[in-house]
């Protein structure tokens, strides 16, 4: 129990929280979209500086904001990512009261921000909306192709020891 | 001359003055060896301890009475889920008790009523159950599949993670299945709201989870076939007894209490129930 860290997964409905959670797990992607019913629980360990961490992750299903979502689900909480969806801005213009209004539910709890679904954006777009994202320290990546999966949860994972 | 004069002056001046002095000082020494003499100091202040403890006896509830009845209810209301916590494993056996208690009388008010009766099915089962040797509402369970423990878990209450646990197959990841019934108690709690109450049981064919809440972690029991009532209250006691032990190790040296020195502790309380002890 002692390495066991709780993660939860945050963010509007069909940002791709369950397509991220199955590339790490499980190096899979879907394109078949199917909306995540209360949540679902998956487990990864990862070695990190040498310490085996098991990462229980709950990927809640999606609310425009996570005030909708019980307190139960996410109290207890060692990590959090939060996703949004690079071509949908209502999924990101209230981020800042969101992690505000998470940090203050869940002090001190280490919170990754991603940025999903990068593969449908061309360089240009790419860059365009990267420049108007009213984020900073954030993971570009795409659940799809699976590229910075890995890093968003690692990074998480770091924090977590 | 004068000088010598002036001394045997002084010597009479003062010569009460120097008796008292040394009297006073004989009688310092006298208190102070008492004093530091506990086999002389004893007998002196033991009267006096005496009185005292008897008066405090006889006036105890007027002197402390309200003071410590407001601290009480004060701690009460200040910690009400250690002390429900501290008092479960006492009350909680003692409602079992009485309970068992009732329901036996009532079971044996039934079975008078139940011999009075005649039929052709009690005469049956009642030969069965004589020439088995075993009772007979047992014999009608013993149609259907014995009950068996087949999984033990002990959960954190808020982040659902595994603190321990116990499996005869293994056929899931233990953790995962930790972390969804914590989803699902959660779910129900947000769900239907009001008040303290909790998820205890969950049921599905053949098999049923016993969930039991304690303030920072519950214990979920799964369990495979019919529960009689024999098996069910030996799971109540061992559950009481295994929590009241989690309680005070956990609890007391949260950081050293390792997920093995759990486990260990399950399969001791748990294992009697398939051992059939």
């Amino acid at each position: 129990m002692g390495n066991s860290k709780k993660v939860i997964l945050l963010g509007n409905f069909g940002v791709g929280k369950t397509s991220l959670v199955r590339q790490y797990v499980f190096r899979k992607f879907s394109d078949d979209y199917m909306t995540t019913i209360g949540v679902r629980i998956d487990k990864k360990m990862v070695a990190v500086n040498g310490q085996e961490v098991s990462m229980i992750i709950w990927d809640v299903a999606g609310e425009s904001t996570h005030q909708k979502i019980p307190n139960s689900y996410k109290l207890g909480a060692h990590g959090i990512i939060y996703v949004i969806d690079v071509l949908r801005p209502s999924t990101y213009l209230s981020i800042e009261k969101e992690i505000s209004s998470l940090e203050d539910l869940l002090p001190n709890v280490p919170i990754v921000k991603v940025a999903n679904k990068i593969d449908l954006l061309t360089e240009k777009e790419r860059i365009e909306i990267v420049n108007n994202l009213p984020l900073n320290d954030y993971v570009l990546c795409s659940a799809k192709n699976g590229s910075n999966v890995e890093d968003a949860f690692n990074k998480l994972a770091e924090s977590l020891i | 001359m004068d000088k010598q004069k002036f001394e045997v002056l002084k010597d009479i001046l003062f010569e009460d003055a120097r008796k008292r002095n040394e009297e006073l000082d004989n009688k310092v020494k006298a208190i102070d060896e008492i004093i530091s003499d506990r086999a002389k100091l004893e007998p002196r202040i033991a009267p006096i301890l005496e009185d005292q403890v008897h008066y405090l006896e006889k006036n105890f509830p007027t002197l402390f009475g309200a003071a410590i009845t407001a601290s009480i209810r004060k701690q009460i209301k200040d910690s009400q889920d250690e002390v429900v916590d501290a008092l479960y494993p006492i009350i909680g056996k003692m409602i079992k008790k009485y309970i068992s208690l009732e329901l036996a009388r009532l079971s044996e008010r039934i079975d008078r009523q139940l011999d009075r009766a005649f039929s052709w099915e009690g005469w049956i089962r009642r030969i069965k159950a004589w020439f088995g040797g075993v009772d007979e509402r047992d014999l009608i369970m013993t149609e259907l599949a014995q009950p068996e423990l087949e999984e033990v878990f002990v959960i954190q209450q808020e982040s659902g993670l595994l603190m321990g646990s116990y499996s005869k197959h293994q056929t899931l990841d233990q953790d995962m299945v930790a972390g969804m019934l914590t989803a699902i108690k959660t779910f129900v709690k947000e769900a239907f709201p009001g008040g303290y109450q909790e998820l205890e049981t969950i049921e599905y064919e053949n098999y049923k989870i016993i969930i039991n809440n304690l303030k920072s972690f519950y214990v979920a029991v799964v369990i495979s076939g019919n529960m009689n009532t024999d098996f069910k209250m030996k799971l109540d006691d061992i559950m009481t007894d295994f929590e009241q032990q989690v309680m005070e190790k956990y609890l007391g040296d949260k950081e050293n209490f390792s997920e093995d020195q759990l486990t260990e502790l399950i399969k001791a309380n748990f294992g009697k129930l398939n051992n059939g002890e």
